[in-house]
């Protein structure tokens, strides 16, 4: 299928359109990185902790996104949704390799993540609020630094 | 996944916004391999640079691109050996700028022509280096969205859909398709995560293809 159109009119509708935005289409129906055709916002706040999380724990060790994707042996590219998407379902072996790289519990890596249901919801609570506690900023402040702890003292096998 | 049939192609010109000046380009009909290539190997990589820009920067999520998780890998293989969709491509210096996918089983809804068939634009996605919103910076290239737009009023013409089109925008395009594409407003959709739903008439499909033909 070939189309009618001439230089002069693509220029005078690009130059209209410099300065918009031109997406279109729904934004979560489709399968995002197969993790999200079917997103759960139940578990939206717990993925925010898990993600603070693992971002925390990678600036308390100074490590870059790509140090510590080749650390922990896992995908740079779902590393970052991780971190900074909420509605990302990670794989279960990124979670473990994760659990072990910052020698916390892969089971409530995956409670907070949303790949298992978890049995005893006060821990995902409390990683929740210890999370809201931190804000992103280049090096950890004494708040971070308590709301990090905080965080591996619940995520810690017990 | 991709069609093997090679592309028909229509030469195009896109603006090199930086160079003030046109570039030719071309318009695919097809989402063919080197087009899933170039998503995979430089606008992911690109878009991900942008996030940690924003995260860094402080941006709230919700302020992030909303397309951000496409995967237009997966919206192919979706609709491979489906009559019903349409891909479509802008390749510019050897790379892709922008790419959409259309389907001809939805029917529209503007009272006037309420049921009549139409092209629905499932997606469409500019390159994150043409999208202003994401680097805060004039685009590379401008241009694609209305060239794709003019593909699909053609495919509906082909049709026989005599230029009705229909699209849900995402909210950072609301302005293009309101006011610089000229399609009917129809509000939020409920039904599909409350993005605004627009339409275009025969008689807005003509009035848009003139409108790049004033000087």
């Amino acid at each position: 299928m070939k189309i009618e159109v001439t230089k002069d009119w693509c220029e005078a509708m690009a130059r209209q359109e410099a300065d918009v935005e031109v997406g279109a289409g729904l934004i979560a129906a489709d399968p995002i990185f197969n993790g999200e055709a079917a997103h759960d916002t139940t578990f939206d706040e717990s993925r925010i902790a898990l993600g603070r999380f693992v971002h925390l724990m990678r600036r308390r060790d100074k490590l870059s996104l790509e140090a510590l994707a080749e650390r922990a042996d896992v995908d740079l590219a779902e590393l970052m949704s991780i971190e900074f998407d909420a509605h990302y379902l990670p794989e279960s072996r990124t979670l473990y390799q994760l659990a072990h790289t910052f020698k916390v519990s892969h089971k409530k890596l995956m409670g907070l993540s949303g790949l298992t249901k978890p049995k005893d919801v006060q821990y995902v609570e409390e990683a929740v609020r210890y999370a809201a506690r931190s804000e992103s900023i280049e090096t950890l402040s004494a708040e971070e630094q308590a709301a990090l702890e905080g965080l591996i003292s619940v995520l810690s096998e017990k | 996944m991709t069609s093997d049939r090679k592309p028909d192609v229509t030469p195009v010109g896109l603006f090199d916004v930086a160079g003030n000046r046109m570039v030719d380009a071309e318009l695919w009909d097809a989402i063919a391999e080197k087009n899933l290539a170039d998503w995979e190997a430089e606008w992911i990589p690109e878009l991900f640079k942008l996030l940690q820009a924003l995260n860094r920067k402080g941006v709230e999520r919700r302020f992030w691109p909303q397309s951000r998780h496409w995967d237009w890998r997966d919206k192919m293989k979706a609709i491979e050996g489906r009559l019903a969709n349409q891909s479509f491509s802008i390749v510019c210096q050897d790379m892709t700028q922008a790419m959409m996918t259309t389907d001809v089983t939805k029917r529209a809804q503007i009272a006037s022509q309420k049921n009549d068939h139409l092209v629905y634009v499932d997606f469409l996605e500019a390159a994150p280096w043409n999208r202003r919103e994401m680097t805060q910076m004039p685009p590379r290239f401008s241009g694609a969205g209305s060239i794709l737009i003019l593909a699909a009023i053609e495919q509906s013409k082909m049709e026989g859909f005599r230029g009705r089109i229909g699209l849900h925008s995402l909210p950072q395009a609301n302005d293009f398709y309101a006011n610089k594409v000229g399609m009917t407003d129809l509000g939020q959709d409920a039904a599909y995560q409350n993005l605004r739903y627009f339409e275009m008439t025969p008689e807005q499909a003509e009035a848009f293809i003139e409108k790049g033909r004033k000087k």
